[in-house]
């Protein structure tokens, strides 16, 4: 596998889980600056209604918030996505660093599977970070959007052939109602 | 003045502009700011967000409900300090900055407000100009990669409608970009006095 920088510009490379408000809202600044400034996703596409049921990781070149990715956790896999390099960073790894840490914080979860949705032009990135396509290529289809990958937290354990959902995840939670309830379930 | 509406049955998008009020609105404002000023203008994390974005005022302006421009304003004892304004790159062009600009001049102007103050990037001179800023002096100075100019703009306050001391206490208590209509403590007042909490109280004040 790659290496990842320690230290940029003497600067060092560390990760953390975002506990308090001020660590969510600079993984939410760097998406921000990746997604909405430079491939101009609009606002209510990257901040979908998931950030808030979601474990946030962010990557600090010193002080200065570099990188983010969120996981998403279902029963059978964790979900890591919206991963994101600061512009100036990138070149040094920090999405690889993000995803390990995704990784071995998975493994602590006693999850066996890492699940992600990659663009094609991103497939080869997450091949080289050690994911394969969850469907062989050919039975994709071809004309696909997006392409299921998948990764096993520990890699001495080889995933078997378990077929993942591949569109519900992309789905909002269902919106609640005062009660808790998810609308619509109650009658009366 | 909540709010500038522009649906004219057309398919002109609709623009809404507020003061962020909630959780959700502020994390807006600095979602777009971090595109604006981190992801284009690779301004680092901790100059955009310098501490001040606690103890100010955040505008919105929304394009058919999708944030689209923020400014922030800091209330100093003489003057309103506009500041970190931002478009969104698909949102420019529309000539939506004068506006905005002018809804924020508003905001202060009936809040008392009868300076304005700002740092304009050297590229925006005349566009401040043009929106009726004038230069304060000839000093240049630099910060965060760009060179900037400090510009003022006068606003006209009604001595008779501006919020002072001897204000009705209740408008004071409104929200403030809605200081003409009554706000939700006017609506409580039809609860009365009633002083709830007596009951736990009283042990302490017998003593």
């Amino acid at each position: 596998m790659s290496t990842v920088a320690q230290s940029i510009g003497g600067e060092p490379v560390t990760t953390k889980l975002a506990m308090k408000m001020e660590d969510s809202l600079q993984a939410f600044a760097v998406r921000a600056a990746c997604f909405i400034g430079e491939l101009e996703v609009p606002f209510s596409e990257e901040f979908d209604g998931h950030d808030f049921g979601a474990t946030h990781i962010i990557a600090y070149v010193g002080d200065e918030p570099a990188g983010a990715v969120r996981v998403r956790w279902f029963q059978s896999f964790a979900m890591p996505e919206r991963l994101a390099v600061i512009q100036r960073f990138r070149g040094h790894n920090l999405g690889n660093l993000l995803l390990e840490r995704c990784r071995a914080l998975a493994n602590s979860r006693g999850c066996n599977m890492l699940y992600c949705q990659a663009l094609p032009a991103d497939v080869k990135y997450w091949e080289k970070q050690g994911w394969r396509r969850l469907v062989p290529e050919e039975a994709g289809g071809g004309t696909k959007q997006i392409v299921a990958m998948v990764q096993a937290v520990d890699p001495s354990k080889p995933l078997p052939d378990v077929e993942a959902p591949e569109a519900v995840v992309l789905r909002r939670e269902a919106q609640l109602d005062s009660t808790g309830m998810p609308f619509g379930t109650v009658s009366n | 003045m909540t709010a500038i509406q522009t649906a004219d049955g057309s398919n002109r998008p609709v623009v809404t502009i507020k003061l962020a009020a909630t959780s959700d609105e502020l994390m807006q404002c600095f979602a777009l700011r971090a595109a604006v000023y981190m992801g284009e203008q690779q301004c680092p994390y901790w100059e955009e967000f310098d501490g001040n974005d606690y103890s100010a005022s955040h505008l919105m302006l929304y394009v058919d409900g999708e944030p689209a421009a923020s400014i922030r304003i800091r209330w100093f004892g003489t003057f309103a300090k506009f500041e970190r304004a931002v478009i969104l790159k698909r949102y420019r062009s529309m000539g939506l900055f004068m506006p905005f600009c002018e809804w924020a001049k508003e905001f202060a102007r009936k809040k008392g407000y009868t300076k304005v103050y700002l740092h304009s990037q050297h590229r925006l001179w005349q566009i401040m100009e043009r929106g009726g800023f004038k230069k304060l002096d000839d000093r240049v100075f630099h910060f965060s990669d760009h060179e900037y100019g400090a510009f003022i703009a006068d606003l006209e306050v009604d001595e008779k409608t501006v919020p002072s001391i001897h204000s009705d206490p209740m408008i004071l208590n409104r929200p403030e970009d809605q200081l003409d209509r009554p706000g939700i403590l006017e609506k409580s007042m039809d609860r009365g006095a009633t002083n709830p909490h007596a009951d736990w109280m009283a042990p302490r004040t017998t003593n």
